[in-house]
Protein backbone atom coordinates (compact mmCIF):
# COMPACT_ATOMS: atom_id res chain seq x y z
CA UNK A 1 0.00 0.00 0.00
CA UNK A 2 1.59 3.45 -0.94
CA UNK A 3 0.63 5.33 2.47
CA UNK A 4 4.03 6.97 3.98
CA UNK A 5 3.91 6.81 7.54
CA UNK A 6 7.27 8.49 8.03
CA UNK A 7 5.77 12.09 6.61
CA UNK A 8 2.59 11.60 9.21
CA UNK A 9 5.63 10.88 12.10
CA UNK A 10 7.53 13.72 10.65
CA UNK A 11 4.58 15.71 11.12
CA UNK A 12 3.47 14.41 14.06
CA UNK A 13 4.71 17.09 16.58
CA UNK A 14 3.16 19.49 15.03
CA UNK A 15 -0.09 18.40 14.61
CA UNK A 16 0.00 17.68 18.12
CA UNK A 17 0.40 20.69 18.67
CA UNK A 18 -2.36 22.10 15.94
CA UNK A 19 -4.74 19.44 18.49
CA UNK A 20 -3.72 21.19 21.64
CA UNK A 21 -5.11 24.70 19.72
CA UNK A 22 -8.13 22.88 18.31
CA UNK A 23 -9.37 21.95 22.00
CA UNK A 24 -8.58 25.16 23.79
CA UNK A 25 -10.22 27.39 21.24
CA UNK A 26 -13.33 25.10 21.34
CA UNK A 27 -13.36 25.28 25.07
CA UNK A 28 -12.57 28.59 25.19
CA UNK A 29 -15.77 29.20 22.45
CA UNK A 30 -18.02 26.80 24.30
CA UNK A 31 -17.83 28.55 27.52
CA UNK A 32 -18.02 32.19 25.95
CA UNK A 33 -20.54 30.86 23.27
CA UNK A 34 -22.88 29.44 25.92
CA UNK A 35 -22.60 32.42 28.29
CA UNK A 36 -23.44 35.30 25.54
CA UNK A 37 -26.25 32.60 24.43
CA UNK A 38 -27.81 32.12 27.24
CA UNK A 39 -28.29 36.32 27.51
CA UNK A 40 -29.76 35.80 23.54
CA UNK A 41 -31.59 32.60 24.78
CA UNK A 42 -33.41 34.71 27.17
CA UNK A 43 -33.78 37.86 25.06
CA UNK A 44 -35.35 36.39 22.65
CA UNK A 45 -37.95 35.24 25.46
CA UNK A 46 -38.81 38.70 26.15
CA UNK A 47 -42.25 39.71 26.35
CA UNK A 48 -41.49 42.47 24.20
CA UNK A 49 -41.47 41.84 20.35
CA UNK A 50 -39.43 45.42 19.99
CA UNK A 51 -36.69 44.13 22.57
CA UNK A 52 -36.91 40.16 21.06
CA UNK A 53 -36.16 41.42 17.74
CA UNK A 54 -32.44 42.16 18.33
CA UNK A 55 -31.67 38.77 19.32
CA UNK A 56 -33.66 37.33 16.49
CA UNK A 57 -32.00 38.93 13.88
CA UNK A 58 -28.40 38.02 15.74
CA UNK A 59 -29.46 33.88 15.81
CA UNK A 60 -30.88 34.20 12.36
CA UNK A 61 -27.86 35.86 11.14
CA UNK A 62 -25.28 33.76 12.80
CA UNK A 63 -27.20 30.87 11.63
CA UNK A 64 -28.18 31.50 8.26
CA UNK A 65 -24.55 32.37 7.06
CA UNK A 66 -21.89 29.97 6.01
CA UNK A 67 -19.20 29.88 9.37
CA UNK A 68 -16.47 30.14 6.29
CA UNK A 69 -17.78 33.61 5.76
CA UNK A 70 -18.25 34.54 9.57
CA UNK A 71 -14.78 33.78 10.03
CA UNK A 72 -13.50 36.36 7.08
CA UNK A 73 -15.56 39.13 7.84
CA UNK A 74 -14.31 38.39 11.51
CA UNK A 75 -10.72 38.27 10.31
CA UNK A 76 -10.61 41.33 8.23
CA UNK A 77 -13.48 43.34 9.58
CA UNK A 78 -14.60 43.34 12.99
CA UNK A 79 -10.67 42.39 14.55
CA UNK A 80 -9.01 45.47 12.62
CA UNK A 81 -11.56 47.87 13.26
CA UNK A 82 -10.94 47.21 17.25
CA UNK A 83 -7.63 45.98 16.87
CA UNK A 84 -5.80 47.91 14.23
CA UNK A 85 -4.69 44.76 12.75
CA UNK A 86 -5.76 41.15 12.20
CA UNK A 87 -5.05 38.81 15.30
CA UNK A 88 -5.97 35.18 14.33
CA UNK A 89 -6.14 34.21 18.21
CA UNK A 90 -8.70 36.96 18.89
CA UNK A 91 -10.86 35.99 15.19
CA UNK A 92 -10.71 32.12 16.24
CA UNK A 93 -12.44 32.96 19.93
CA UNK A 94 -14.45 35.83 18.55
CA UNK A 95 -15.30 34.03 15.36
CA UNK A 96 -16.72 30.67 16.90
CA UNK A 97 -17.80 31.66 20.22
CA UNK A 98 -20.62 34.34 18.13
CA UNK A 99 -21.19 31.13 16.04
CA UNK A 100 -21.43 28.94 18.80
CA UNK A 101 -24.08 31.56 20.85
CA UNK A 102 -26.19 31.29 18.30
CA UNK A 103 -27.03 27.50 18.28
CA UNK A 104 -26.60 27.43 22.13
CA UNK A 105 -29.40 30.21 22.40
CA UNK A 106 -31.89 27.85 20.68
CA UNK A 107 -30.87 25.20 22.97
CA UNK A 108 -31.55 27.49 26.04
CA UNK A 109 -34.71 28.79 24.60
CA UNK A 110 -35.68 25.23 23.15
CA UNK A 111 -34.91 23.68 26.70
CA UNK A 112 -36.77 25.79 28.82
CA UNK A 113 -39.97 26.29 26.57
CA UNK A 114 -40.00 22.48 27.13
CA UNK A 115 -41.30 22.25 30.75
CA UNK A 116 -44.92 22.62 31.00
CA UNK A 117 -45.75 26.45 31.25
CA UNK A 118 -47.99 24.78 34.61
CA UNK A 119 -45.11 24.36 36.43
CA UNK A 120 -44.15 27.69 36.88
CA UNK A 121 -47.37 28.60 37.45
CA UNK A 122 -47.67 26.14 40.21
CA UNK A 123 -44.61 27.41 41.52
CA UNK A 124 -45.56 31.33 41.18
CA UNK A 125 -48.73 29.91 43.67
CA UNK A 126 -46.46 28.36 46.19
CA UNK A 127 -45.47 31.75 46.86
CA UNK A 128 -42.17 31.71 44.73
CA UNK A 129 -41.42 34.44 42.51
CA UNK A 130 -40.67 34.50 38.79
CA UNK A 131 -36.72 34.28 39.35
CA UNK A 132 -37.07 31.63 41.92
CA UNK A 133 -39.31 29.49 39.63
CA UNK A 134 -37.10 29.51 37.09
CA UNK A 135 -33.62 28.93 39.21
CA UNK A 136 -35.07 26.38 41.13
CA UNK A 137 -38.49 24.79 39.06
CA UNK A 138 -37.82 25.01 35.57
CA UNK A 139 -34.15 25.22 34.58
CA UNK A 140 -32.87 22.13 36.45
CA UNK A 141 -35.58 20.80 34.35
CA UNK A 142 -34.77 21.71 31.52
CA UNK A 143 -30.93 21.78 31.55
CA UNK A 144 -31.11 18.11 31.65
CA UNK A 145 -32.96 18.27 28.83
CA UNK A 146 -30.69 20.37 27.25
CA UNK A 147 -27.37 18.28 28.13
CA UNK A 148 -27.73 16.06 24.54
CA UNK A 149 -28.33 19.22 22.25
CA UNK A 150 -25.55 20.89 23.69
CA UNK A 151 -22.99 18.00 23.55
CA UNK A 152 -24.31 17.97 19.98
CA UNK A 153 -22.89 21.80 19.52
CA UNK A 154 -20.05 21.40 21.18
CA UNK A 155 -18.88 18.21 18.79
CA UNK A 156 -19.86 20.49 15.39
CA UNK A 157 -17.77 23.62 16.86
CA UNK A 158 -14.66 21.15 17.58
CA UNK A 159 -15.19 19.86 14.07
CA UNK A 160 -16.23 23.65 12.43
CA UNK A 161 -12.85 24.65 14.09
CA UNK A 162 -11.31 23.30 10.88
CA UNK A 163 -12.25 26.13 8.89
CA UNK A 164 -9.69 28.57 10.99
CA UNK A 165 -7.07 26.84 8.95
CA UNK A 166 -8.71 29.97 6.07
CA UNK A 167 -7.12 32.44 8.12
CA UNK A 168 -3.80 30.15 8.84
CA UNK A 169 -4.78 29.42 12.68
CA UNK A 170 -2.32 26.87 13.76
CA UNK A 171 -4.90 23.99 13.97
CA UNK A 172 -5.42 20.77 13.29
CA UNK A 173 -6.25 21.68 9.25
CA UNK A 174 -3.46 23.98 8.82
CA UNK A 175 -1.01 21.57 10.16
CA UNK A 176 -2.08 18.53 7.70
CA UNK A 177 -2.26 21.55 5.30
CA UNK A 178 1.26 22.47 5.54
CA UNK A 179 1.96 18.72 5.41
CA UNK A 180 0.43 18.21 1.84
CA UNK A 181 2.25 20.88 0.53
CA UNK A 182 5.53 19.90 1.13
CA UNK A 183 4.90 16.31 0.03
CA UNK A 184 1.84 17.25 -3.15
CA UNK A 185 0.42 14.26 -1.08
CA UNK A 186 -3.42 13.75 0.16
CA UNK A 187 -4.13 10.88 2.12
CA UNK A 188 -1.16 11.29 4.04
CA UNK A 189 -2.47 14.76 6.01
CA UNK A 190 -6.32 13.83 5.39
CA UNK A 191 -6.77 10.41 6.70
CA UNK A 192 -4.47 11.94 9.44
CA UNK A 193 -6.44 14.82 10.91
CA UNK A 194 -9.61 12.99 10.27
CA UNK A 195 -8.14 10.30 12.74
CA UNK A 196 -7.49 13.18 15.12
CA UNK A 197 -10.69 14.65 14.52
CA UNK A 198 -12.20 11.39 15.32
CA UNK A 199 -10.30 10.57 18.32
CA UNK A 200 -11.50 14.12 19.29
CA UNK A 201 -15.41 13.89 18.97
CA UNK A 202 -15.62 10.71 20.25
CA UNK A 203 -13.91 10.93 23.13
CA UNK A 204 -15.95 14.00 23.41
CA UNK A 205 -19.51 12.01 23.33
CA UNK A 206 -18.21 9.09 25.55
CA UNK A 207 -17.66 12.12 28.12
CA UNK A 208 -21.18 13.87 27.70
CA UNK A 209 -22.91 10.57 27.21
CA UNK A 210 -21.09 9.83 31.20
CA UNK A 211 -22.35 13.65 31.72
CA UNK A 212 -25.57 12.72 30.47
CA UNK A 213 -26.00 9.97 33.23
CA UNK A 214 -24.86 12.09 35.70
CA UNK A 215 -27.17 14.78 35.74
CA UNK B 1 -21.02 -2.37 27.65
CA UNK B 2 -20.74 -4.70 25.46
CA UNK B 3 -23.14 -2.99 22.76
CA UNK B 4 -20.86 0.19 23.38
CA UNK B 5 -17.79 -1.11 22.74
CA UNK B 6 -19.09 -3.41 19.68
CA UNK B 7 -20.39 -0.34 18.35
CA UNK B 8 -16.88 1.42 19.11
CA UNK B 9 -15.07 -1.34 17.02
CA UNK B 10 -17.43 -0.98 13.72
CA UNK B 11 -16.45 2.55 13.96
CA UNK B 12 -12.74 2.21 13.85
CA UNK B 13 -13.51 -0.68 11.03
CA UNK B 14 -15.56 1.84 8.78
CA UNK B 15 -12.67 4.23 9.13
CA UNK B 16 -10.31 1.98 8.21
CA UNK B 17 -12.05 0.50 5.22
CA UNK B 18 -12.61 3.97 3.98
CA UNK B 19 -8.54 4.88 4.71
CA UNK B 20 -7.42 2.05 3.08
CA UNK B 21 -10.41 2.77 -0.03
CA UNK B 22 -8.81 6.04 -0.24
CA UNK B 23 -5.01 5.12 -0.40
CA UNK B 24 -5.73 1.94 -2.24
CA UNK B 25 -7.27 3.86 -5.17
CA UNK B 26 -3.08 5.30 -5.95
CA UNK B 27 -2.13 2.13 -7.38
CA UNK B 28 -4.57 2.15 -10.25
CA UNK B 29 -2.43 4.31 -11.88
CA UNK B 30 -1.99 4.83 -15.55
CA UNK B 31 -3.18 1.47 -16.35
CA UNK B 32 -3.81 1.35 -19.85
CA UNK B 33 -6.42 4.02 -19.73
CA UNK B 34 -4.09 6.84 -21.22
CA UNK B 35 -4.42 4.41 -24.59
CA UNK B 36 -6.60 7.07 -26.03
CA UNK B 37 -4.83 9.79 -28.10
CA UNK B 38 -6.59 12.61 -25.64
CA UNK B 39 -4.80 14.03 -22.73
CA UNK B 40 -7.18 15.60 -19.99
CA UNK B 41 -4.98 18.04 -17.73
CA UNK B 42 -6.20 18.98 -14.59
CA UNK B 43 -5.50 22.26 -13.31
CA UNK B 44 -5.96 24.91 -10.09
CA UNK B 45 -7.09 27.47 -11.78
CA UNK B 46 -7.04 30.53 -9.19
CA UNK B 47 -2.91 31.72 -9.50
CA UNK B 48 -3.36 34.71 -12.41
CA UNK B 49 -1.40 35.39 -14.78
CA UNK B 50 -0.61 31.74 -14.90
CA UNK B 51 -3.92 29.83 -14.82
CA UNK B 52 -7.41 31.68 -13.67
CA UNK B 53 -10.93 31.52 -14.32
CA UNK B 54 -12.63 34.43 -16.42
CA UNK B 55 -15.81 33.57 -15.47
CA UNK B 56 -16.28 30.22 -17.11
CA UNK B 57 -13.11 30.46 -19.28
CA UNK B 58 -10.02 29.24 -18.33
CA UNK B 59 -7.14 31.62 -19.57
CA UNK B 60 -3.10 32.67 -18.08
CA UNK B 61 0.05 31.70 -19.69
CA UNK B 62 0.24 27.95 -19.03
CA UNK B 63 -3.03 27.54 -20.80
CA UNK B 64 -1.50 29.32 -23.80
CA UNK B 65 1.66 27.34 -23.61
CA UNK B 66 0.04 24.03 -23.44
CA UNK B 67 -2.23 25.02 -26.47
CA UNK B 68 1.44 25.86 -28.25
CA UNK B 69 2.76 22.28 -27.32
CA UNK B 70 0.15 20.41 -28.28
CA UNK B 71 -0.15 21.82 -31.00
CA UNK B 72 3.73 21.15 -32.00
CA UNK B 73 2.86 17.27 -31.06
CA UNK B 74 -0.53 17.10 -32.69
CA UNK B 75 -2.65 15.65 -29.64
CA UNK B 76 -6.22 16.05 -28.72
CA UNK B 77 -6.19 17.76 -25.02
CA UNK B 78 -8.66 19.60 -22.82
CA UNK B 79 -7.85 21.41 -19.40
CA UNK B 80 -10.22 21.25 -16.50
CA UNK B 81 -10.14 23.58 -13.63
CA UNK B 82 -10.42 21.14 -10.55
CA UNK B 83 -9.21 22.60 -7.69
CA UNK B 84 -5.62 21.67 -6.35
CA UNK B 85 -6.39 18.71 -3.75
CA UNK B 86 -8.51 17.26 -7.10
CA UNK B 87 -5.85 18.00 -9.42
CA UNK B 88 -3.01 16.58 -6.71
CA UNK B 89 -5.48 12.96 -6.25
CA UNK B 90 -6.48 12.30 -9.89
CA UNK B 91 -3.37 12.58 -11.45
CA UNK B 92 -1.64 10.24 -8.73
CA UNK B 93 -4.49 8.11 -9.86
CA UNK B 94 -3.68 9.00 -14.01
CA UNK B 95 -6.91 7.46 -15.00
CA UNK B 96 -9.87 10.44 -15.05
CA UNK B 97 -6.48 13.15 -15.86
CA UNK B 98 -3.74 11.98 -17.02
CA UNK B 99 -1.57 15.46 -15.90
CA UNK B 100 -1.78 18.15 -14.11
CA UNK B 101 -0.52 22.01 -15.40
CA UNK B 102 -1.17 24.36 -12.66
CA UNK B 103 2.64 26.08 -11.99
CA UNK B 104 3.70 23.22 -9.97
CA UNK B 105 7.10 23.80 -8.97
CA UNK B 106 9.75 21.02 -9.27
CA UNK B 107 10.75 20.19 -6.22
CA UNK B 108 12.79 16.70 -4.73
CA UNK B 109 10.26 15.72 -2.43
CA UNK B 110 7.03 15.91 -4.69
CA UNK B 111 9.12 13.96 -7.45
CA UNK B 112 9.15 10.67 -4.93
CA UNK B 113 5.27 10.90 -5.72
CA UNK B 114 4.99 12.17 -9.16
CA UNK B 115 7.10 12.36 -12.44
CA UNK B 116 7.42 15.52 -14.13
CA UNK B 117 7.88 17.12 -17.63
CA UNK B 118 11.03 19.01 -18.49
CA UNK B 119 10.78 22.34 -17.26
CA UNK B 120 8.82 24.80 -18.99
CA UNK B 121 8.93 27.88 -16.74
CA UNK B 122 11.40 30.12 -15.07
CA UNK B 123 10.24 31.93 -11.45
CA UNK B 124 11.53 32.60 -8.45
CA UNK B 125 9.43 34.31 -5.35
CA UNK B 126 9.47 38.06 -4.13
CA UNK B 127 8.87 39.63 -0.90
CA UNK B 128 6.24 41.99 -0.94
CA UNK B 129 5.90 44.55 1.81
CA UNK B 130 4.75 48.25 2.42
CA UNK B 131 6.15 50.65 1.15
CA UNK B 132 8.94 52.13 4.09
CA UNK B 133 9.00 48.82 5.40
CA UNK B 134 12.57 47.85 6.70
CA UNK B 135 12.55 44.59 5.25
CA UNK B 136 15.34 44.88 2.50
CA UNK B 137 15.97 40.75 1.92
CA UNK B 138 14.89 37.42 2.86
CA UNK B 139 17.37 37.65 6.12
CA UNK B 140 15.10 40.29 7.39
CA UNK B 141 11.81 38.32 7.38
CA UNK B 142 13.65 35.57 10.21
CA UNK B 143 11.73 37.85 12.90
CA UNK B 144 8.74 39.25 11.06
CA UNK B 145 5.34 38.04 10.43
CA UNK B 146 5.21 36.36 7.09
CA UNK B 147 2.41 35.40 5.19
CA UNK B 148 2.45 32.74 2.37
CA UNK B 149 0.12 30.35 0.55
CA UNK B 150 0.54 27.01 1.99
CA UNK B 151 1.38 24.07 0.06
CA UNK B 152 3.73 26.17 -2.21
CA UNK B 153 7.45 26.80 -2.62
CA UNK B 154 7.14 30.18 -0.88
CA UNK B 155 6.03 28.15 1.63
CA UNK B 156 8.44 25.66 1.70
CA UNK B 157 11.55 28.77 1.55
CA UNK B 158 10.55 30.54 4.09
CA UNK B 159 9.82 26.95 6.26
CA UNK B 160 13.55 26.84 5.64
CA UNK B 161 14.55 30.11 6.45
CA UNK B 162 12.40 30.62 9.84
CA UNK B 163 10.96 27.38 10.59
CA UNK B 164 8.43 25.22 10.06
CA UNK B 165 6.54 25.04 13.15
CA UNK B 166 8.11 29.26 13.66
CA UNK B 167 3.99 30.83 14.60
CA UNK B 168 5.14 34.12 12.46
CA UNK B 169 4.93 32.16 9.78
CA UNK B 170 1.80 32.13 8.68
CA UNK B 171 0.32 30.02 5.52
CA UNK B 172 -3.25 30.99 4.26
CA UNK B 173 -5.42 29.27 1.98
CA UNK B 174 -4.70 31.43 -0.95
CA UNK B 175 -2.41 34.23 -1.88
CA UNK B 176 -5.26 36.29 -2.05
CA UNK B 177 -5.95 35.74 2.00
CA UNK B 178 -2.10 35.92 2.46
CA UNK B 179 -2.21 39.51 0.55
CA UNK B 180 -5.10 40.59 2.59
CA UNK B 181 -3.51 40.06 5.85
CA UNK B 182 -0.38 42.10 4.75
CA UNK B 183 -2.94 45.03 3.69
CA UNK B 184 -4.48 44.85 7.31
CA UNK B 185 -1.55 44.53 8.73
CA UNK B 186 -1.17 41.22 10.26
CA UNK B 187 1.43 39.81 8.56
CA UNK B 188 4.59 42.56 7.61
CA UNK B 189 5.25 40.47 4.23
CA UNK B 190 3.92 38.00 1.59
CA UNK B 191 6.34 35.82 -0.21
CA UNK B 192 5.07 34.12 -3.51
CA UNK B 193 5.70 33.99 -6.70
CA UNK B 194 7.08 36.90 -8.84
CA UNK B 195 4.07 36.84 -11.58
CA UNK B 196 1.53 36.80 -8.82
CA UNK B 197 3.24 39.59 -7.01
CA UNK B 198 3.39 41.65 -9.88
CA UNK B 199 0.50 41.10 -10.95
CA UNK B 200 -1.55 42.04 -7.41
CA UNK B 201 0.93 45.46 -7.38
CA UNK B 202 -0.05 46.54 -10.90
CA UNK B 203 -3.53 46.00 -9.72
CA UNK B 204 -3.77 47.31 -6.59
CA UNK B 205 -1.84 50.44 -7.04
CA UNK B 206 -2.98 52.23 -4.10
CA UNK B 207 -2.10 49.85 -1.44
CA UNK B 208 1.56 51.76 -1.98
CA UNK B 209 3.29 48.07 -2.02
CA UNK B 210 6.63 47.49 -2.69
CA UNK B 211 8.06 44.40 -4.23
CA UNK B 212 11.62 42.64 -3.45
CA UNK B 213 13.66 40.14 -5.47
CA UNK B 214 16.33 38.25 -3.49
CA UNK B 215 17.99 36.22 -5.73
CA UNK B 216 20.67 35.33 -3.29
CA UNK B 217 18.18 33.61 -1.16
CA UNK B 218 15.75 32.41 -3.37
CA UNK B 219 17.25 30.49 -6.22
CA UNK B 220 15.60 30.01 -9.34
CA UNK B 221 12.61 27.34 -9.31
CA UNK B 222 11.28 25.60 -12.44
CA UNK B 223 7.38 24.81 -12.94
CA UNK B 224 6.87 21.25 -14.70
CA UNK B 225 3.72 19.37 -15.77
CA UNK B 226 2.62 16.70 -13.16
CA UNK B 227 2.16 13.49 -14.47
CA UNK B 228 1.68 10.47 -12.57
CA UNK B 229 4.77 8.03 -11.91
CA UNK B 230 5.81 5.78 -14.99
CA UNK B 231 3.26 8.25 -17.46
CA UNK B 232 4.35 7.29 -21.27
CA UNK B 233 2.63 11.04 -21.75
CA UNK B 234 6.08 12.69 -20.49
CA UNK B 235 8.27 10.81 -23.51
CA UNK B 236 5.10 12.48 -26.12
CA UNK B 237 5.19 15.49 -24.69
CA UNK B 238 8.93 16.58 -23.85
CA UNK B 239 9.89 16.61 -27.16
CA UNK B 240 7.22 19.40 -28.12
CA UNK B 241 7.97 21.83 -25.47
CA UNK B 242 11.85 21.65 -26.39
CA UNK B 243 11.00 22.20 -29.46
CA UNK B 244 8.64 25.74 -29.18
CA UNK B 245 11.24 26.86 -26.93
CA UNK B 246 13.49 26.91 -28.90
CA UNK B 247 11.68 28.10 -32.15
CA UNK B 248 10.24 30.93 -30.60
CA UNK B 249 6.56 30.06 -29.96
CA UNK B 250 6.98 30.04 -26.18
CA UNK B 251 9.33 33.32 -26.31
CA UNK B 252 6.04 34.91 -28.47
CA UNK B 253 3.73 33.50 -25.54
CA UNK B 254 5.70 34.70 -22.86
CA UNK B 255 6.04 38.29 -24.25
CA UNK B 256 2.26 38.96 -24.60
CA UNK B 257 1.38 37.77 -20.67
CA UNK B 258 4.60 39.33 -19.13
CA UNK B 259 6.10 42.33 -21.59
CA UNK B 260 9.65 40.36 -21.85
CA UNK B 261 11.89 38.27 -22.87
CA UNK B 262 12.25 34.99 -21.24
CA UNK B 263 15.66 33.39 -20.50
CA UNK B 264 15.31 30.26 -22.45
CA UNK B 265 18.85 29.15 -22.42
CA UNK B 266 18.40 28.68 -18.46
CA UNK B 267 15.58 27.17 -19.10
CA UNK B 268 16.95 24.71 -21.54
CA UNK B 269 20.09 23.91 -19.37
CA UNK B 270 18.05 23.73 -15.96
CA UNK B 271 16.62 20.33 -17.03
Amino acid sequence: MDFRFDIIAHYIPVLLRGTAFTIGVSIVSIIFGSILGLGIGFGKMAPKAYFRWPFHCYINFFRGTPLYVQILIVHFGVVPAFYGSTNVLMTSFIALSLNSAAYSAEIFRAGIQSIDPGQREAAVSLGMTRFQAMRFIILPQAVKRMVPAFGNEFIVLVKDSSLLALIAAPEIMYWSNTMKGQYLRIWEPYLTAALIYFILTYSLSKLLNFIERKV
Amino acid sequence: MGMKKKWAVSALAAFLVLAMAGCGSGNKADSGSAGGDTIKFASDASYAPMEYMDTDKIKGFDIDFIKAVMEEAGIDYTVTNTGWDTMLSSVKQGTEYQAGLSSVSITDERKETYDYSIPYFESTNMIMVKEGSDIKSALDLKDKKVAVQAATTADELMSGIMGVDNGNLRRFDSNAVALMELNKGGADAVVADIAIVNEYIKNNPDEKLTGIIDKENFGSEYYGILYPKGSEWKAKLDPAIKKIIENGKYTEIYKTWFGEEPDTQTLLNAE
